[in-house]
């Protein structure tokens, strides 16, 4: 942790918003792509991000400094996101003239059918990562996504690297078995 | 002799108009309102797929919309009924695989009826919707799969 | 499969993910020279992070994060409670509102909102065909659900999808 950062941070336990204001720039994108990652949807990924900077300004008083700050608020964006996805499934309403074109024939990734079909992926997807133990899904979103080293996962989880190579050996096992037939459709299809 | 010309007028007016007066009052008080119309609603069952390229001549007029939409390349009508709903009274429409379609009329205006729709199977809800049909528009309900395709229910009002 | 690619497996996810020491590296790269195997497992480790990875990096090229910050702003307002003191205080002190300064244009203003406010009241206008959607709600327990209305068409489309979970396609 930098100076700048611990300042802020400090500032922020005071209940200085300027200072939040300041995380929250340097940090809302990285807390979207975690939080994305795991609701898979842009509504909810945003109200995840909203409820993690309002948690954060309220629970920053706990935090000590042993571990670095964003190892902090990564762990609280993943519960945050976590806790969001276990909510019921809920219509998805939208109107592809706000996707841009609005001729869906103009644009084959515009059509009704094209998107359907890249929802329906992204809800199968979501599926997948949803059956995965809370742990694997953790770090299966850290690695994958956020590419962070397997000794940064470990800091933000708690554990041993040894245990997130476990935990990532399993988590992508279970997922392709999940996902198989549109990983690989043309190989699983053949049998190889 | 002012009053006397003003009291000649009222009486001349109201020999005048009374009897369209009396008629209209009877009218509007003796006789109870109209019966509300009816909203007659056609649903259309239908496949669609990707196996060959046949469109069914009874979808013509939705062939535009069909081909705009979507890229499937066949699309076969399974079934095609009018019914005409009266206000609160749902009419049921088997559609295919242990499925129904229910469908109520609970509102109607000069250019726009409110329908709910339900689709049930086996007598529980799976789908449960309400729409504003104007004449002219069409609203299809799809994406349960149906052999090599998906089935589309097509619905639209006249009234 | 070769002997020796089990004793790479493990391996192998350390070098795809670029956490193996030189070494391992070598060994892996060595491997995977002439093992089409193993380069087959890459593949799909390559294809499940693809998955995984790209909506999520074409969700934020694409966000600009509309009103998020006022949004959070106006979530630790609501989330800050005066003390209950304080909150009695406040309350009980009415004092303000009895001075005549105070309670004669107050009246006199609630007298005028009314005078204009009762005829918006009395002839709402409903809103026109074109300002409502055509789909007031749409509820499923057993798909996800889809609306796409058109104006240009004419047409809605309430397209159902199923979760992995839900009734099996027909056969």
């Amino acid at each position: 942790m930098n100076d700048k950062e611990t300042e802020l941070i400090s500032r922020c336990q005071q209940g200085d918003q300027d200072a939040l204001k300041e995380i929250f720039n340097q940090y809302h994108k990285k807390v979207y792509r975690i939080a994305y990652g795991v609701v898979r949807h842009r509504e909810d990924a945003l109200d995840v991000v909203q409820e993690v900077f309002i948690k954060l300004f309220r629970s920053i008083k706990n935090f000590k400094g042993k571990s670095a700050f964003y190892t902090y608020l990564y762990r609280l964006a993943m519960n945050t996101a976590i806790d969001h996805s276990r909510k019921a499934k809920k219509a998805v309403f939208f109107s592809l003239d706000e996707e841009g074109s609005f001729q869906p024939s103009d644009r084959p990734e515009k059509r009704p059918d094209q998107i359907v079909a890249r929802k329906e992926l992204e809800e199968k997807v979501r599926w997948a990562i949803d059956q995965l133990p809370q742990d694997q899904k953790a770090t299966m979103i850290y690695r994958e996504i956020e590419e962070l080293s397997y000794e940064e996962i470990a800091e933000a989880m708690g554990c041993s690297v040894g245990t997130v190579m476990s935990r990532l050996h399993y988590g992508r096992k279970k997922l392709q078995d999940l996902l198989r037939d549109i990983v690989n459709p043309v190989r699983n299809s053949s049998g190889v | 002799m002012a009053l006397r010309g003003t009291a000649k007028r009222i009486s001349s007016f109201m020999k005048k108009w009374t009897p369209l007066l009396v008629f209209l009052f009877i009218l509007f008080f003796a006789f109870p309102p109209l019966a509300p119309a009816q909203v007659q609603t056609r649903v259309r069952v239908i496949e669609a797929s990707n196996v060959g390229s046949v469109i069914d001549p009874s979808l013509r007029d939705l062939h535009g919309q069909l081909g705009s939409l979507f890229r499937y390349t066949s699309y076969r009508l399974l079934r095609d009924e009018r019914i005409n709903l009266s206000p609160n009274q749902p009419a049921s429409v088997p559609v295919h695989q242990g499925r129904s379609i229910e469908i109520t009329q609970v509102g109607l205006q000069a250019n726009m009826a409110e329908l709910r729709v339900r689709i049930k199977r086996d007598g529980a809800d799976i789908l449960n919707t309400q729409v504003r049909l104007s004449p002219g528009r069409t609203v299809l309900v799809g994406g349960p799969k149906h052999g090599e395709g998906v089935v589309i229910l097509a619905l639209s009002a006249n009234f | 499969m070769k002997d020796s690619c089990s004793s790479i497996a493990q391996m192998l996810e350390k070098y795809f993910d670029r956490q193996a020491t030189d070494q391992e590296k070598s060994l892996v790269e060595n491997h995977l020279s002439d093992c089409t195997i193993c380069q087959e497992k890459l593949g799909d480790l390559e294809g499940l992070r693809m998955f995984i990875k790209a909506p999520v990096d074409a969700a934020l090229r694409q966000e600009t994060f509309p009103w998020i910050w006022e949004r959070i702003e106006k979530g630790i307002r609501q989330e800050r409670k005066l003390s209950w003191w304080e909150s009695l205080r406040s309350w009980l002190d009415l004092s303000p509102l009895f001075r005549k300064r105070v309670w004669i244009p107050a009246m006199a203003t609630a007298i005028i909102l009314i005078l204009v406010t009762s005829p918006l009241l009395f002839f709402k206008k409903d809103p026109s065909y074109s300002e409502r959607s055509v789909v007031e709600y749409v509820e499923s327990g057993v798909y996800n659900v889809m609306v796409y209305e058109s104006e240009n068409a004419k047409v809605t489309v309430i397209w159902l999808f199923e979760g992995p979970q839900n009734e099996s396609p027909a056969s």
